[in-house]
């Protein structure tokens, strides 16, 4: 899940929980699974490495990856 | 028969000065300076020449809006001034008032006939713009692999939203050759597929030069390949005060790379305070459902079953007492405010968890491979095995009696 999936998710979550009459069980899950949730986001908030990489193309115009560091 | 007319040198200067002057006055002159003179009184005289033909100018000290160090020989300039003659030495020059590099006029007028011309074919037509990505993931940068324009951006996102894979698509930024690479760059950039995705959003960017270093982005070609571009184009070139064709042209302008990165994505400090508001939002609803519910279900035990030694509101300050939450510890990351803010709200949140009432003694009691705690006994089977989950641990048992009275209604 990528984290503007998860924060719809979550946002989707917090609105469930505000119908009337969501009954006990679902509460349960919609709790924890909120609970995952945020905590997915903050890890990838938190550990998050920005990646570089740069585009090469060869004689037949094929694209491709290669790694790149900035130095 | 009339006297002929004998003019003395000085009279015949003075005639043909105020003639010179009367016919041609001041008027601008495009040539090469040489033989180039800075008298100590702060004049500078040259000569004008085109290869054919030379003229002498001189620029008066207390004229000059240009510093003379900026006037060297060889250099194709626009000279405005008057002509004259210096009647002393019966000598025709131009009298300067204003200078400037011949080439740098002739790129101001192309500049602006391409601006016109472009702004006339809709090139920079709002309504064909298209909106950045919110969340983008796979970044495309057209620049130097070694310019400053990169490193400002990749400090940036490194701090604020690392969630990013950028990818380096270089181009010389400057030089002949370099309008023709960008083409090519942002042409790779609408082919690339990364793990088969295209690219959200493509930065054309390069740090601050000179009106030379930045003409690539005033090129035509590269003005339609932005255009042309299928996904989102943010242009970023040179400081705030440059505004090049590319700016008018891409779907965004950023006065820098570093706040191309700004505009790019998020900060994720703000995204980190927003899913906190939002899961705190979800921590409330669910306490507030689960308290309604605990209660009624304490006003039935008490009033039917048992006698619950500790009153209500001593309950209650145990569970106020309770450390941070799993949703707490879910959101506390190494960001200090996130933290505080946590830190503040940590109890309020922690009341809503559904597991506290197990704490208490309370347990959920499920059939095997059914999802939903038991509430009543009906059509649970004799021999059926049932999981009851406690505060720590769970039991596994097997029904041996059914009673179906129903001891809370």
């Amino acid at each position: 899940m990528s984290i503007d999936e998860d924060m719809a998710q979550l946002e989707l979550i917090a609105k469930r929980l505000e119908e009337p009459n969501v009954p006990f069980e679902e509460t349960i899950r919609l709790f924890e699974e909120g609970t995952a949730v945020a905590k997915r986001i903050r890890t990838q908030l938190n550990e998050a490495k920005l990646r570089i990489r740069r585009a090469v193309e060869n004689a037949q115009g094929v694209l491709s990856l290669e790694e790149f560091d900035l130095e | 028969m009339s006297e002929i007319h004998v003019f003395s040198v000085s009279e015949l200067n003075r005639a043909a000065k105020a003639t010179l002057e009367q016919a041609l006055g001041n008027l601008w002159v495009r040539g090469e300076i040489s033989n180039l003179a800075v008298a100590s009184s702060g004049h500078a005289y040259f000569t004008l020449v085109d290869g054919t033909s030379e003229i002498s100018a001189v620029r008066f000290r207390s004229r000059l809006p240009l510093p003379v160090t900026e006037l060297t020989d060889g250099v194709e300039v626009l000279v405005y001034g008057r002509l004259t003659i210096y009647e002393p030495r019966g000598r025709y020059q131009l009298v300067v008032t204003a200078i400037q590099p011949a080439g740098l006029g002739a790129q101001q007028i192309a500049f602006e006939q391409l601006k016109a011309k472009l702004h006339q074919e809709g090139l920079f037509d709002p309504g064909h713009k298209l909106p950045l990505p919110t969340f983008p993931r796979r970044v495309g940068v057209v620049t130097s692999p070694t310019g400053a324009a990169l490193r400002d951006i990749v400090s940036v996102l490194e701090r604020r939203w690392p969630l990013v894979e950028l990818i380096l698509l270089p181009a010389s930024v400057q030089g002949a050759g370099a309008a023709a690479e960008v083409v090519d760059a942002l042409d790779r950039a609408v082919r690339f597929r990364v793990e088969g995705a295209p690219l959200d959003v493509v930065i054309v960017t390069r740090g601050g030069g000179s009106a030379e270093d930045l003409s690539p982005f005033n090129d035509e070609r590269v003005a339609r390949a932005l255009h042309a571009c299928s996904i989102p184009t943010i242009s970023a070139v040179g400081h705030e005060i440059d505004l090049t064709i590319a700016d008018l042209v891409a779907d965004r302008r950023a006065p820098t790379p570093s706040s191309a990165a700004e505009l790019l994505a998020p900060d994720r400090e703000e995204i980190a305070a927003r899913a906190l508001s939002v899961a705190r939002s979800v921590a409330h609803r669910a306490h507030a459902s689960l308290r309604s519910a605990d209660e009624r279900l304490h006003r039935h035990i008490q009033s039917y079953v048992l006698r619950v030694p500790l009153r209500r509101t001593e309950l209650l300050d145990q569970r106020l007492d309770h450390s941070v939450g799993s949703l707490c510890r879910g959101l506390g990351g190494r960001w200090s405010e996130t933290a505080t803010a946590l830190a503040a709200h940590a109890q309020t949140i922690d009341l809503s968890d559904p597991h506290r009432p197990l704490e208490r003694g309370y347990s959920l009691t499920f059939v095997q491979g059914n999802a939903s705690p038991l509430r009543d006994s009906t059509g649970v089977q004799r021999g059926a095995t049932i999981e009851t989950r406690l505060w720590r641990g769970k039991l596994g048992s097997e029904v041996k009696e059914v009673d179906q009275a129903d001891v809370h209604r």
